[in-house]
């Protein structure tokens, strides 16, 4: 089962617009290596999922994976075959919504090669662009 | 060895003027402390990626002000590629400054042949210590850690005459057996729709049967 909040204010969120850059949660914090994002969009909890599978199957509990998204937004649907109105669709998935910098993945225990490899898997599965990143001076 | 940076003056201020200054490859810079008045300077940005790529705390200034300063902090863009801005700070040979600094591990753990996994939390240590002794990283010996072993803060080895500032019980590193699967995966263990804050379950229910 993929992700998705436990409590929430409203069941329904409007679109929204993703504006700027991340200016919080863009450095590499919990491992030594990470997965930045390079353009600004929605990652679906399912593909969260499986990017963190892919991971852990490579890394095999030598290293540790960080997940540093979450998907708190819900995305509605209508039905198939239905006829436009009767208002807003019901909750289909949830998504994260990323902004240009965010770092989605970290790595740690692991050696930079092994890093790479593994974050190359990953990297696969995202629906953006996305960077190896290390730890920086701050 | 510590690095040099050739700096200038800057007498334009202003983020017009430092962004026509990045342009040129001049990394804007500001240089205070010790109750004398500020100075702003450019460095070129070759010199700033060398030493933020050696991690060096201490660099010598040369050109328009000829000292050693401590590098205080280090602004980088929002993808960390380029540094917008950089604090230097005034030290005397006499001082002790307070500075975090890097942890890196060295060796290949014990407990990592018996079946564990090297755990590394703490990855900054907060310490004070005299100015012209700082060093670049902190380096933590982890070849003679077992399974179900820790380094604590408290053993970490400091510089002489240095103070750790944080709490010495802190685990910097550990050897832990693997994670299971299932351990990884609880939080997304739940199914269904999450709760709505502030409504009752009739209702919702009652807006469930509307949609069809």
């Amino acid at each position: 089962m993929a992700l998705m909040p436990k409590r929430v204010k409203h069941r329904k969120n409007q679109r929204g617009r993703i504006k700027g850059s991340a200016t919080r949660g863009n450095r590499v914090v919990f491992g030594d290596y990470g997965l930045q994002a390079v353009e600004g969009g929605w990652i679906k909890a399912n593909t969260i999922e499986a990017g963190r599978i892919a991971a852990q199957q490579y890394i095999r509990g030598e290293g540790r994976l960080y997940v540093r998204m979450f998907p708190h937004k819900s995305i509605t649907a209508r039905p198939l075959e239905t006829r436009m109105g009767k208002g807003k669709g019901e909750p289909a998935h949830w998504v994260a919504v990323i902004k240009p910098g965010s770092v989605l993945y970290e790595l740690g225990g692991v050696t930079e090669d092994q890093a790479k490899v593994c974050m190359a898997r990953l990297a696969h599965k995202m629906p953006l662009r996305v960077r190896f990143v290390k730890r920086r001076m701050t | 060895m510590r690095d040099s940076l050739t700096v200038s003056e800057r007498s334009e201020l202003g983020k017009l003027h430092v962004r026509r200054l990045r342009n040129q490859g001049k990394v804007p810079a500001i240089l205070y402390g010790h109750g004398e008045a500020n100075v702003n300077l450019a460095v070129p940005s070759e010199q700033v990626a060398l030493a933020v790529r050696h991690g060096s705390r201490l660099v010598d200034l040369n050109g328009a002000v000829n000292e050693t300063v401590l590098v205080r902090q280090v602004q980088w863009d929002a993808f960390g590629l380029h540094v917008l801005h950089l604090d230097f700070s005034r030290i005397s040979a006499d001082e002790s400054v307070d500075i975090v600094l890097p942890i890196e591990l060295k060796g290949a753990a014990i407990g990592t042949k018996e079946g564990g996994v090297i755990e590394h939390i703490k990855h900054e240590l907060r310490i004070r210590c005299p100015a012209l002794r700082i060093p670049e990283k902190l380096e933590v010996n982890i070849s003679a850690l077992h399974l179900d072993q820790a380094v604590t803060s408290g053993q970490v080895t400091l510089p002489e005459g240095a103070q750790l500032l944080t709490d010495a019980d802190e685990i910097v590193v550990h050897c832990i057996k693997p994670m299971v699967e299932d351990e990884l995966s609880t939080a997304a263990a739940e199914s269904g729709e999450p709760e709505v804050i502030g409504r009752k379950k009739e209702d919702a229910e009652g807006e469930g049967g509307d949609e069809e």
